[in-house]
């Protein structure tokens, strides 16, 4: 199955090439957990985001027991401040 | 030492101009701008005076970093008590005014008493002038500036004073230097239009002087190193907010009826750096203030086929455009995702010196009052004020800059304007200033720091940021906000900017920076706090008290309709008695002696 993504921010930059401005669709094996799809983002380790799935925060430590589905949305987040 | 240890006082009912020594005894306990104007002013001034008669005042406060050379060292302060909130009000900007002031050899410019006609203060290190403005008295900011830059025919006078909004005493008019940098918030502008005095034009040819120059050389290489992230900043600026604040569903939308705006992909950076249909491309370059090494502003232009411009060429050229709080005001909040109207409203704001965050809210205030039938078109003078209008939004931009019909209504605030047509709970405001782009239902932190915040509703006087993108969850928020209210005041104080704490640096960077600057020991949450507090006994005495530390109705009791906090409301009862505690206050939200004798406040 394919998921969707969508990275905000300079986590664009991450992107697999040809996706559009800010989303992407990555493949994803049935029954994969949230931590199998972020694997598959070139994200280094220390760059600190937060992971929404279909508008619901994810807190870290979840990463490995949230089961991704076919219709699932996962945004990704840099923590920034305001201005 | 970094302080040039004098003050600039300028009596405008005698019209004299005196120098006198800084007080040293308060720069060390208070260190500069925000801080330091503030002890002065609670000093010198009646809290419960009329924050628009002759017996306030209006202090410019640098800080010993400004103008050094130091990363983002051009920040200055507008000290007064504010005409929208009756509070303290503390409005900081960068631009290159405050580095010019402090060139120019003094830490402060104190403005006292009111001109019996229209003047404006002319600067050049030691000669220092009261001129008659009637040249440049009802004109814009932009046309005042060129007059005098013609007059002086000197490329590098900086100027700071206000438009028409500001002499016609709108609530939240604002001090604009360099055109499009603003001491934004509380109507700081309406103090000046009160007193008659137009701008400060100011030229200063002295350096700046430090404890240590060579340990202050050494430090701000190395701290300049720490900076990261700087890249995404120069391009996208403030406005990659947009998409966090969108995503995360805490992005004000329609006057708070919403935390999502679905026009968002229209206002976020990539709209404003891909082409339109017409091939015009919204941002022209970055900009940056003085001394600094990011350059977060943005310079944009309006398509000129656009309706709002079409016709006049006037607003063609490049200027300040919107950043990320200006196009959710003028965006977002209002239900408008044109990014050309926002863009041309905030020319209009910098041009007349309006806030554009509190003309923002009031103008959704207005249309939300015009949604359920409080107000109509006999009302606001035949415009159909309904969210999402650009055309509404644009008119109604310029009538407010120009006082004219409805506009003197919108030129009142949100909380006026919804007391005046009988719906009070629909005004998003504290202590009477309107929101900033953040909603205190999925940002419960936010919401207390906008409940507590001594100068109204403000996303900058607080950093909960990290705390509310990481939980909704109300444990340790009081403590987040507490805390970081001390660490931005400290920064606030010393002539810096805060947005290199959002590129890598911590307060161990501006510490280091302030150390050598000024020779100590510096303590941040030591000196915040006692800022805070000082601010807070302040506004005690103008008549604040915990009835004025609390939210709109519509964050306490309506749950947010989507996102992360979707079926939340602003816990703030919960977390109030706690924030008390942590400040050494009592239970009514007033410091205790101890705290007080602590500070060395009492």
């Amino acid at each position: 199955m394919d998921i969707s993504v969508t990275l905000f921010g300079g986590l664009r930059h991450f992107l697999p090439a040809g996706s559009s401005f800010n989303k992407c669709s990555l493949p994803l094996g049935e029954g994969e957990h949230l931590d199998a799809l972020l694997a598959k983002l070139p994200i280094p380790a220390d760059k600190a985001y937060i992971v929404i799935v279909n508008d619901q925060k994810v807190a870290r430590e979840d990463y490995s027991d949230i089961i991704i589905k076919p219709d699932d949305h996962v945004v990704l987040l840099p923590p920034i401040k305001g201005g | 030492m970094s302080w040039h240890k004098k003050i600039l006082r300028v009596n405008l009912t005698t019209g004299s101009c005196t120098t006198e020594p800084l007080n040293m005894e308060w720069a060390n306990a208070f260190l500069g701008s925000r801080g330091l104007a503030s002890k002065y002013l609670y000093e010198e001034m009646d809290p419960a005076a009329d924050a628009l008669s002759a017996d306030n005042k209006v202090i410019f406060a640098t800080g010993p970093l400004t103008g050094t050379m130091a990363s983002t060292g051009g920040r200055y302060t507008v000290v007064t008590k504010g005409p929208l909130t009756g509070a303290i009000a503390c409005s900081n900007s960068g631009g290159k005014f405050g580095g010019e002031l402090k060139m120019a050899g003094y830490d402060m410019l104190i403005l006292e008493g009111e001109s019996d006609k229209p003047v404006y203060l002319h600067i050049e290190d030691d000669k220092v002038e009261i001129c008659d403005a009637s040249e440049i008295w009802g004109k814009t900011v932009w046309e005042t500036e060129d007059i005098l830059a013609k007059k002086y025919s000197d490329p590098l006078m900086r100027f700071a004073g206000i438009g028409q909004a500001g002499e016609n005493l709108c609530r939240y008019a604002c001090v604009v230097n360099d055109k499009h940098r603003a001491a934004g918030r509380s109507g700081v502008g309406a103090v000046m239009g009160a007193k008659k005095i137009k701008t400060i034009a100011v030229r200063g040819t002295r350096g700046v002087s430090c404890a240590d120059p060579k340990a202050f050389y050494r430090i701000v290489n190395e701290v300049n190193a720490r900076m990261t992230d700087r890249d995404e900043m120069s391009r996208d600026g403030t406005l990659a907010m947009m998409d966090v604040t969108n995503g995360f569903g805490s992005l004000p939308t329609r006057n708070n009826r919403s935390v999502r705006f679905e026009g968002a992909n229209k206002l976020n950076p990539e709209a404003m750096h891909t082409p339109n249909e017409n091939g015009h491309t919204n941002i022209v370059t970055n900009g940056a203030c003085f001394g600094c090494t990011i350059g977060c502003g943005r310079i944009c232009k309006i398509d000129p086929k656009h309706f709002s411009v079409k016709d006049r060429p006037e607003y063609h050229g490049a200027s300040g455009g919107l950043e990320y709080e200006t196009a959710y005001a003028l965006g977002a909040a209002c239900g408008v995702d044109d990014i050309d109207a926002a863009t041309f409203a905030g020319f209009i704001c910098n041009e007349y010196g309006m806030d554009p965050i509190s003309l923002g809210g009031t103008i959704a205030a207005a249309m939300e009052l015009f949604d359920i039938g409080a107000i109509d078109e006999s009302t606001t003078g035949g415009i159909k004020l309904e969210f999402g209008s650009a055309e509404a939004l644009c008119q109604i931009a310029e009538m407010a800059g120009k006082g004219e019909g409805f506009g003197a209504d919108i030129a009142m605030g949100s909380k006026r304007l919804c007391e005046k047509y009988g719906h009070p709970d629909l005004s998003m405001t504290v202590k009477g200033q309107e929101f900033a782009a953040y909603d205190g239902r999925s940002m419960q932190g936010m919401g207390l720091a906008y409940a507590t915040s001594n100068r109204g509703a403000c996303h900058l006087r607080a950093d909960p940021y990290g705390h509310d993108f990481e939980t909704t969850e109300i444990a340790g928020k009081a403590k987040v906000v507490a805390e970081s209210q001390r660490d931005v005041a400290f920064i606030d104080s010393s002539g810096l900017c805060l947005f290199p704490g959002g590129c890598g640096w911590g307060m161990d960077d501006y510490v280091e920076l302030v150390n050598a600057a000024c020779k100590g020991n510096w303590d941040p949450q030591e000196t915040g706090e006692r800022i805070w507090n000082l601010e807070k006994l302040f506004n005690l005495k103008a008549g604040l008290g915990k009835k004025d530390d609390t939210l709109p109705k519509r964050i306490l009791t309506e749950p947010a309709d989507v996102g992360t906090g979707k079926g939340l409301v602003c816990r703030l009862d919960e977390m109030l008695p706690e924030y008390y505690q942590l400040n050494g206050w009592d239970a009514e939200g007033v410091p205790t002696k101890d705290t007080l004798k602590r500070l060395s406040l009492g």
